[in-house]
């Protein structure tokens, strides 16, 4: 299915969001998702699954002051 | 050195640090370790789906150093509870270091905007630590709504410039029924010496550690001034007069000579 993932079409082969992070090969440490401009709760990640033009933005931790 | 108390966790260092610009994740660690911080601040960002980005998490976790994610990037209130938002889902924290800066070049913190986000942060459950100006009436409305500390300026973001905002961060001090951690431009050991001279309760430093030769030493500095300022003014500082007052006694014992 086609989605949008950070503002970028992203053609995804698999159904959740976990899927989503496996398929990407980024690990589930210091992350947060929203969809469609919700945060969805990491305990949600494995059931929450994803449409076709789903808006996903992943937001990663990094240095800051 | 008494230990202090914010929203009931007790930190032992009162220098609170940043990690942003350091050189090398290992330069960072080397850094805050030398200055034995508690409490560092991280930054969240759209992720980067093609480049990788070093872990910066694990080493912090591992060193059982707090974590203080910031809302940088929100230029509004809505923006910033949004942010605090996801950096609770991303850290596992409900501490959030709110700050709010529209103007990306002189990145002065947008006092409305911070009081109508704090006030919802609170009322969603988060430690909320405001970065504003050093308004002192600001800073009374903040701990009014129910923030748990203040974090007024010294100088602008990374300019080095020290205490410039002094006359009001001591009328903040003064006031503040929450602690003040002073945040933002501490360029030298010595500012943040003078700042808990004042009697902050916390500094907060970032450039002055990640930007220096040899970042670990300089980690060392500020541990060693932030403890030195709290010391002095634990023990109580001296009052400043204009007219000199004799340590020796003055007695004419030479009289005789002349």
């Amino acid at each position: 299915m086609k989605i949008v993932l950070n503002d970028v079409p992203y053609e995804f082969t698999g159904n959740t969001l976990e899927d989503l992070l496996n398929e990407l090969g980024k690990s589930q440490q210091g992350i947060a998702i929203a969809i469609n401009q919700q945060v969805v709760p990491k305990s949600l990640w494995c059931a929450t699954e994803l449409n076709e033009q789903s808006q996903v933005f992943i937001f990663e931790s990094i240095a800051g002051g | 050195m008494s230990s202090l108390l914010i929203a009931g966790h007790e930190f032992h260092s009162r220098l609170f640090t940043g990690t942003g610009k350091y050189a090398s994740a290992d330069a960072m660690m080397d850094s805050l370790t030398a200055s034995e911080s508690e409490l560092v601040t991280l930054s969240l960002r759209r992720m980067d789906l093609k480049n990788h980005t070093d872990n910066i998490l694990q080493p912090l976790q591992q060193q059982g150093i707090k974590l203080l994610p910031n809302t940088s990037g929100a230029r509004t209130a809505k923006e910033a509870v949004f942010a605090a938002e996801l950096a609770r889902e991303a850290l596992e924290t409900h501490w959030v270091k709110l700050e709010i800066h529209p103007d990306p070049r002189y990145l002065m913190p947008d006092g409305m905007e911070t009081l109508l986000a704090a006030e919802e942060l609170i009322k969603k459950g988060f430690v909320v630590m405001p970065y504003v100006h050093a308004d002192p009436v600001l800073c009374k409305r903040l701990e009014e709504v129910g923030c748990q500390c203040v974090m007024p300026l010294g100088s602008p973001i990374g300019s080095n410039m020290g205490l410039a905002s002094r006359p009001f961060l001591e009328i903040i001090i003064e006031q503040s029924r929450v602690p003040v951690i002073i945040d933002a431009g501490i360029g030298a050991p010595s500012d943040a010496s003078l700042a808990m001279e004042l009697g902050a309760d916390a500094v907060l430093v970032n450039t002055a550690m990640a930007v220096a030769k040899r970042p670990a030493q300089m980690g060392k500095a500020f541990r060693l001034a932030v403890e030195a300022g709290r010391m002095a003014y634990e023990s109580g500082l001296g009052a400043k007069r204009i007219q000199a007052q004799a340590t020796s006694p003055l007695t004419d014992f030479l009289g005789a000579l002349s």
